[in-house]
């Protein structure tokens, strides 16, 4: 969390210098790096599953299919958009609509820094180019040449970076407020082939498994001071993943047998309450459905 | 009379081409509302015997008939021996699968291709039949040892089966969780459902069981009553097993019935 905060407030940083004044951008991102690094900075023992606060959510009595379809729908908007300020008005209300949810802060922050990394990284990427004279914004001295910001990266960073969030918060507010068994249904019946509804289910399933068994064997190897000198710590990383790897196989064969004595026949199916679609749900889908066939029509030139 | 719902005729299994059988020619039966004790060393072929008579493991030799009729090698033929004889695996947390105990417990009758309604029941009746109301909710490897063993048998009895094998469902359980799983067992064998249990508790192999089998090495080596079993010394010895404590103290006290429960121990009349 501290990485990405100090990432957060750098790629801010090179993102609006220039266009406010130094003091103030200063200011800025000290104060969002240390506003996210002190958010996310409570964290409590033990994998917090994104099933069990979706279990939790106050959006989980909304129609799954309705929920996928209107996500789905604004993520197509907000790679479409031409502008900064759509995608990220998107982010800031998805993510109010995630918490109203029932999400806490804290936790929200923890699950986003994973792809924020990804994305600031890759944004700071999209913003220096190598020059041989400092032509740009911002330049810093680099090895005989210099590492400049220029106002079209600048632009066009922001543009990226606003697209990938907006498209992020979405994909959150759904996977935070639908469990899984409601996702499941919505992909069958939008006829998303079974292997690939299979293996989402699958690899989220196990995923969690992994972690708890390379915590369990961690906590093992540690009690036996495994980790008390670097030599030491490389040696047992390294076996400690071996067996990861034979354990995880023979934890699978388990987990198949296990689903084969249940009559698994090839296709993952759970019991699923429809929820019911009211008149304005629908009629927003409906809203939501036109302006992208606008957007679409009119060659993604709307100012969205 | 009783029905027979499930019998191996002298299967065999092994788990690799040259190594040791795991299972060598085992033949039993098992009725409907049965009650009935697994005992044998560990790796005596226990757990391999389950997954036969579910049809997760192939016998490479012998024959099951399923309520007198062979299961052949057909897919509808292993759906219908497992949608009869249901099996409940050691370890719970091998069986859950979905993020929630409600959508597990749904899993097996989903696969079962039962009308929605009907899935609904059967999920519903398990939850119930557990004590789970409180916990359907929750995300099942989240619980603790108890709740997930009980979730673990919900996801079985969900599908309803005529047959329930429960491969040591006391290991590692606390005494009060014992209790209560020894308790739904009762009730379970009490509305007509045939149990067998894999267990190495001696003590509750005799309070419980009607007919006891011993295994050993892959081969049958015992089926009688707890009475039979208990009495043969040489057996006992050959399986590294001991009798249970009600029994000796029974043969101690010249109690005959032999005492199943310590209630059945006259009192010591003081004068």
């Amino acid at each position: 969390m501290i990485v990405t905060s100090l990432l957060t407030a750098s790629v801010v940083w090179c993102l609006f210098y220039g266009r406010l004044p130094s003091p103030a951008l200063g200011a800025l991102c000290a104060a969002l790096g240390i506003v996210l690094a002190l958010l996310g900075r409570h964290a409590h023992g033990g994998v917090l599953t994104v099933d069990q606060i979706a279990l939790k959510s106050r959006f989980g009595a909304v129609n799954a299919g309705l929920k996928t379809f209107g996500c789905v729908a604004l993520i197509l908007l907000a790679s479409l958009s031409r502008s900064v300020l759509a995608p990220s008005v998107l982010f800031l209300l998805m993510s109010l609509l995630t918490a109203a949810g029932g999400v806490r802060w804290h936790d929200y922050l923890r699950m986003l820094s994973l792809p924020a990394s990804f994305l600031l990284l890759s944004g700071l990427a999209l913003l220096f180019e190598w020059s041989a004279a400092p032509s740009g914004v911002l330049n810093l001295r680099f090895f005989g040449g210099w590492l400049t910001v220029t106002a079209a990266a600048q632009a066009k960073a922001a543009l990226v970076l606003a697209k990938a969030l907006g498209a992020v918060s979405c994909l959150y507010f759904l996977s935070l407020s639908t469990p899984m068994s409601g996702i499941i249904r919505a992909l069958r019946r939008a006829h998303v082939p079974a292997v690939v509804v299979e293996l989402m289910v699958l690899i989220y399933r196990y995923l969690f498994l992994l972690l708890e068994m390379h915590g369990a064997m961690r906590d093992a190897a540690e009690s036996r001071l495994g980790y008390s000198s670097f030599s030491l710590s490389v040696r047992t990383t390294g076996n400690l993943y071996a067996n990861l790897f034979v354990r995880s196989f023979q934890r699978a064969n388990a987990c198949f047998d296990a689903m084969e004595s249940r009559c698994y026949s090839g296709e993952i199916r759970f019991l699923e309450t429809e929820k019911p679609v009211t008149l304005p749900q629908g009629l927003a889908a409906a809203a939501l459905f036109l302006l992208i066939l606008a957007a679409v029509l009119s060659g993604g030139v709307l100012p969205v | 009379m009783k029905t027979e719902i499930l019998r191996t005729q002298s299967i065999a299994y092994s788990y690799d081409d040259e190594g040791r059988a795991a299972l060598r020619g085992l033949s039993a039966a098992f009725y409907a509302g049965e009650r009935v004790a697994v005992l044998g060393r560990n790796g005596a072929g226990k757990s391999t015997f389950f997954l036969c008579c579910n049809g997760v493991l192939r016998p490479a030799s012998g024959s099951l008939l399923l309520g007198g009729k062979p299961v052949g090698d057909k897919a509808a033929d292993r759906m219908a021996l497992r949608r009869a004889v249901g099996l409940v695996f050691q370890d719970p947390d091998s069986q859950f699968i979905a993020g929630s105990v409600e959508a597990d417990v749904s899993f097996g009758p989903m696969n079962l291709r039962l009308p929605e309604e009907e899935v609904r029941r059967r999920v519903e009746r398990a939850i119930r039949r557990l004590g789970l109301e409180d916990l359907r909710r929750r995300a099942p490897h989240t619980l603790s040892g108890g709740e997930k063993k009980r979730v673990s048998i919900a996801d079985v009895l969900a599908m309803e089966p005529s047959l329930l094998l429960l491969d040591e469902p006391f290991a590692s359980l606390d005494p009060e969780n014992a209790l209560r799983l020894e308790g739904i067992l009762d009730d379970l064998s009490q509305a007509g459902l045939g149990l067998v249990v894999a267990t190495h508790d001696v003590d509750f192999a005799w309070r419980w069981a009607q007919r006891i089998l011993v295994f050993r090495d892959g081969e049958l080596r015992a089926d009688a009553d707890p009475e039979t079993v208990f009495a043969d010394h040489g057996l006992l010895a050959e399986c590294g097993l001991e009798q249970p404590i009600l029994y000796r103290v029974g043969k101690r006290l010249g109690l005959s019935p032999l005492p199943r429960m310590v209630e059945e121990i006259p009192t010591c009349e003081t004068n």
